[in-house]
């Protein structure tokens, strides 16, 4: 099964009448990694999701999932599936515990040291009635329910809403490791810093398209920094300028500030070769500024 | 004035109250048409106007006083409170559980001022509906030509229009003082039933006549008003319990503290939280309620099972034995009336023991009663997954659509079965008990008919929750087939232009035979269980070509 991509979209098509949702949607998502689908709200992540679980029908295209056909081998493809939809909405009434032991029973049963496992990782509390949970406590029984079958692929639909920081770099860390093992994840979410984190590709879906498929690193370097560089003794703008990459550079005594979208490698050796460097400070809201650029009608990329 | 808490209130109502009070305006036009067929001269020449009275039929009257007496009198007051109360009971203690009363108070508002501003709308919307059912009582009689002579629609619309204030305001009240939503329309429907039972049966018996006015019932029918007029000392006695419970709510909202969102707790949870019963617990409100689909579906709905499977156990065991308290001379009377006012007490023979059951359990109690189950069920089965937005969390996991579609049917079958079983055991101890000449085996049959025929109805909800994916609509369809076919089968065979078309109501398959005399109809026992199973087995492909929601 490995040797399939995890998930394989070929003109995937959804109309809602008139509205478009999903327009010819190729994207292949491989084995072994966490691929990050951003874009803002309404953009049809939910939609591409919800398409290729079968809960909705393309209006045309297909979609394979572990080389399984969407819509014939529905059953058979969440077998091997961990979904955790937006929005979560369990069973109020339930415990956490009841909610792990019904998914469990309709999955053919799980590995409970694993469960327990996941619970204790994640600090959820399993005892309490699932609609006395806040948000964020809710969400990790949703994550329990999506991790526990160890399944090949985990589709999670705005995963991290209501996590701490805490949690979600534990959250983070468990993707990782399913990654490490040859499984993959695909993380829909609105927020880059969270994909940029944990991700290795990324897919950009605005207005219904796929605007652009990129891996992290790509982005990162194509990214333009705000760098902040401060040494034991005054320094020269013209040492700077002449890294590739940088722009607008600003000397004031021991300090230099720049705009930056080259190779931090490069600029620190240039950096350190000619100075003492005392600290560095790099500001990562222009990788925002690139994603709010993909996200704007009309941008051009 | 809060007007926008105010008007948010109407604006929810407004549409169930529109629903309830024109199907009700409906079904007296449908009453009226038929009646009209009919030669109900017998009235008039043969029964003493005692008996007229209590029927709610007035003695110079025609087909107005029996369509009023049919429709109004007991639909029509059982469908306003059944509204007033959801109002009511969810007017401050919802907007808690929904956790939306901190939302709302959030904004420079008081307490009292929220609770005024629900009353107020509770009031409004009530008196909306009973509006709408005044202009039908005015208007039909006028298009069908109906002589309206000795009826006082404006006395009943009166009466009716306080009665269901007074359950609205008892659901309010206590809903409001204990924050507990289920606990206020729980009990103001018990009251409402039992009371409404109390206030009609004890004034039939010799000695326990004036113990019905322990029951708010009393004051609604007790004078009578569709003949007597209004009495106004009736409509001060309902005032004063709509003022007290109203400041029951005042009282209780003020000095406690408000709930925050949450779910409610059953008597399961408390003793799976008591160490001495948790283990047992754990297994039983844990482990085995979510061992598969249907269980987990079942345990859903086991309040409603208990209340209902309750309800015709009692019944059934109260019936027989109440049936020997009735005078000789009450049952002799019955047994000569004639077809057209049988058809109203749910075309039973009331001067038999087994016509008298049938009337009181089987034609109408026993019906309401599981098909608001079977209904209830079926309408939620697959909607309400979508609505909760639980679906795509199931459905994330290795099931068929089919899959579900059969385990939501398994629970229903299970329930229906209950209540089936609860009636005939109830009927058959009561009748044992007094020494009742009705045959087991027979009660065993209506009873067993009963459940398939809520079965057909439930399997209806299910089919058209699975179209639509909402459940509104599936109870809704549902409920006014299930409506449509009871009329079809208590009225359409008085009037000889309507009566082939009695033949296709489910009804007519579960009762048409008269299985409480004549035993098991096998043929339409297995035409009630093909129609369930026929919409069981449709649902699956309206549910697989649907994109889902949720």
């Amino acid at each position: 099964m490995s040797e399939q991509p995890a998930i394989l979209t070929e003109t995937l098509t959804k109309h809602y009448g008139e509205v478009k949702a999903l327009v010819d949607l190729d994207l292949e998502v491989r084995m072994g990694e966490v691929f990050g689908f951003l874009g803002p709200n309404g953009a049809g992540k939910t939609t591409m999701i919800r398409t290729i679980l079968d809960l909705i029908h393309p209006t045309s295209g297909r979609a394979s999932i572990l080389g399984l056909d969407s819509r014939e081998d529905a059953v058979e493809i969440r077998r091997h599936v961990g979904y955790l939809p937006s929005d979560l909405s369990m069973y109020p009434n339930l415990t956490g515990r009841d909610m792990i032991t019904y998914f469990s029973n309709l999955r053919g049963g799980v590995d409970k040291a694993y469960v327990d496992d996941l619970a204790e990782r994640l600090q959820a509390d399993l005892a309490k009635k699932v609609g006395d949970l806040s948000s964020g406590n809710r969400q990790k029984v949703g994550l329990i329910l999506t991790f526990m079958s160890r399944p090949q692929l985990l589709i999670m639909d705005e995963p991290s809403t209501g996590l701490d920081p805490l949690m979600q770099r534990e959250f983070q860390m468990m993707m990782r490791e399913v990654a490490v093992e040859g499984r993959s994840v695909f993380l829909s979410s609105h927020t880059l810093s969270e994909v940029q984190r944990v991700a290795d590709r990324v897919g950009i879906i605005r207005n219904a398209r796929l605007v652009d498929v990129e891996f992290v690193d790509d982005l990162r370097s194509k990214a333009i920094r705000t760098v902040e560089l401060q040494f034991d003794g005054p320094v020269e703008a013209d040492v700077f300028a002449a890294v590739p990459g940088v722009r607008d550079v600003e000397v004031a005594s021991h300090h230099a500030t720049m705009s930056f979208d080259g190779k931090m490698d490069t600029l620190l050796r240039t950096a350190t070769e000619h100075y003492t460097l005392v600290d560095v400070n790099t500001q990562e809201a222009d990788l925002e500024e690139i994603f709010l650029e993909y996200y704007r009608e009309g941008a051009t990329v | 004035m809060l007007a926008n808490v105010f008007t948010k209130s109407l604006r929810d109502r407004t549409l169930s109250m529109l629903i309830g009070s024109i199907s009700l305006g409906i079904m007296l036009w449908f009453g009226m048409v038929v009646y009209r067929d009919v030669d109900i001269g017998f009235y008039y020449e043969n029964l003493p106007p005692a008996i007229l009275d209590l029927m709610g039929i007035p003695a110079t009257g025609d087909v107005a006083g029996i369509a009023f007496g049919a429709m109004y009198n007991l639909m029509g007051a059982f469908t306003l409170a059944g509204l007033a109360i959801s109002m009511g009971a969810y007017a401050i203690a919802g907007e808690e559980s929904d956790g939306t009363f901190g939302l709302l108070l959030g904004n420079p508002l008081s307490r009292q001022g929220v609770l005024i501003s629900k009353a107020a709308s509770l009031l409004v919307m009530t008196a909306f509906g009973t509006l709408v059912l005044w202009g039908f009582g005015l208007v039909v009689p006028g298009i069908l030509d109906v002589d309206m002579s000795g009826i006082d629609v404006t006395a009943l619309m009166l009466a009716l229009f306080f009665n269901a204030l007074v359950y609205g305001f008892l659901a309010l009240g206590l809903a409001t003082f204990t924050g507990n939503r289920s606990l206020g329309s729980g009990v103001a429907v018990a009251v409402m039933l039992i009371g409404y039972l109390g206030a009609s049966l004890l004034p039939l018996t010799e000695n326990l006549g004036d113990w019905a006015r322990v029951f708010p019932w009393y004051y609604f029918s007790g004078s009578n008003p569709v003949v007597n007029g209004t009495d106004w000392g009736h409509i001060t006695v309902m005032a004063g319990m709509i003022v007290a419970f109203f400041g029951l709510a005042f009282v209780g909202l003020i000095r406690r503290d408000l709930r925050e969102k949450s779910v409610d707790r059953t008597i399961f949870d408390r003793l799976r939280e008591n160490p001495k019963t948790q283990k047992v617990m754990e297994k039983i409100a844990g482990s085995a309620r979510v061992s598969r689909i249907s269980t987990k579906t079942a345990s859903e709905f086991q309040g409603l099972l208990v209340i209902a499977g309750s309800i015709m156990f009692y019944l059934g065991l109260l019936m027989p034995i109440f049936y020997t308290f009735i005078p000789e001379e009450f049952t002799e009377l019955v047994a000569s009336f004639p077809d057209a006012l049988i058809a109203m007490i749910g075309g039973a023979d009331m001067g038999t023991a087994a016509g008298f059951l049938q009337a009181e359990i089987f034609s109408i109690t026993g019906p309401v009663t599981i098909l608001v189950v079977t209904i209830v069920m079926g309408a939620r089965a697959l909607a309400a997954e979508e609505e909760r937005h639980t679906m795509g969390l199931l459905l994330g996991n290795p099931i068929t659509r089919s899959h579900l579609v059969v385990e939501k049917s398994v629970a229903m079958v299970v329930y229906a079965v209950i209540i089936g079983l609860a009636t005939f055991l109830g009927t058959w101890l009561g009748s044992l008990i007094v020494g009742l000449d009705v045959s087991g085996s027979n009660l065993a049959a209506t009873s067993g008919l009963l459940t398939l025929m809520g079965l057909a109805f439930g399997g209806l909800a299910l089919a058209v929750g699975a179209a639509t994916g909402r459940s509104r609509v599936a109870s809704g369809v549902s409920t006014g087939v299930a409506l449509l076919a009871y009329f079809m089968f208590s009225f359409f065979p008085l009037s000889e232009t309507f009566a082939p078309w009695a033949q296709l109501s489910p009804f007519t398959l579960y009762l048409g035979s008269n299985p409480l005399v004549n035993g098991m109809a096998l043929v339409d026992g297995v035409i009630l269980a093909a129609v369930f199973v026929t919409l069981v087995a449709v649902s699956v492909p309206l549910f697989s070509r649907r994109d889902l929601r949720g």
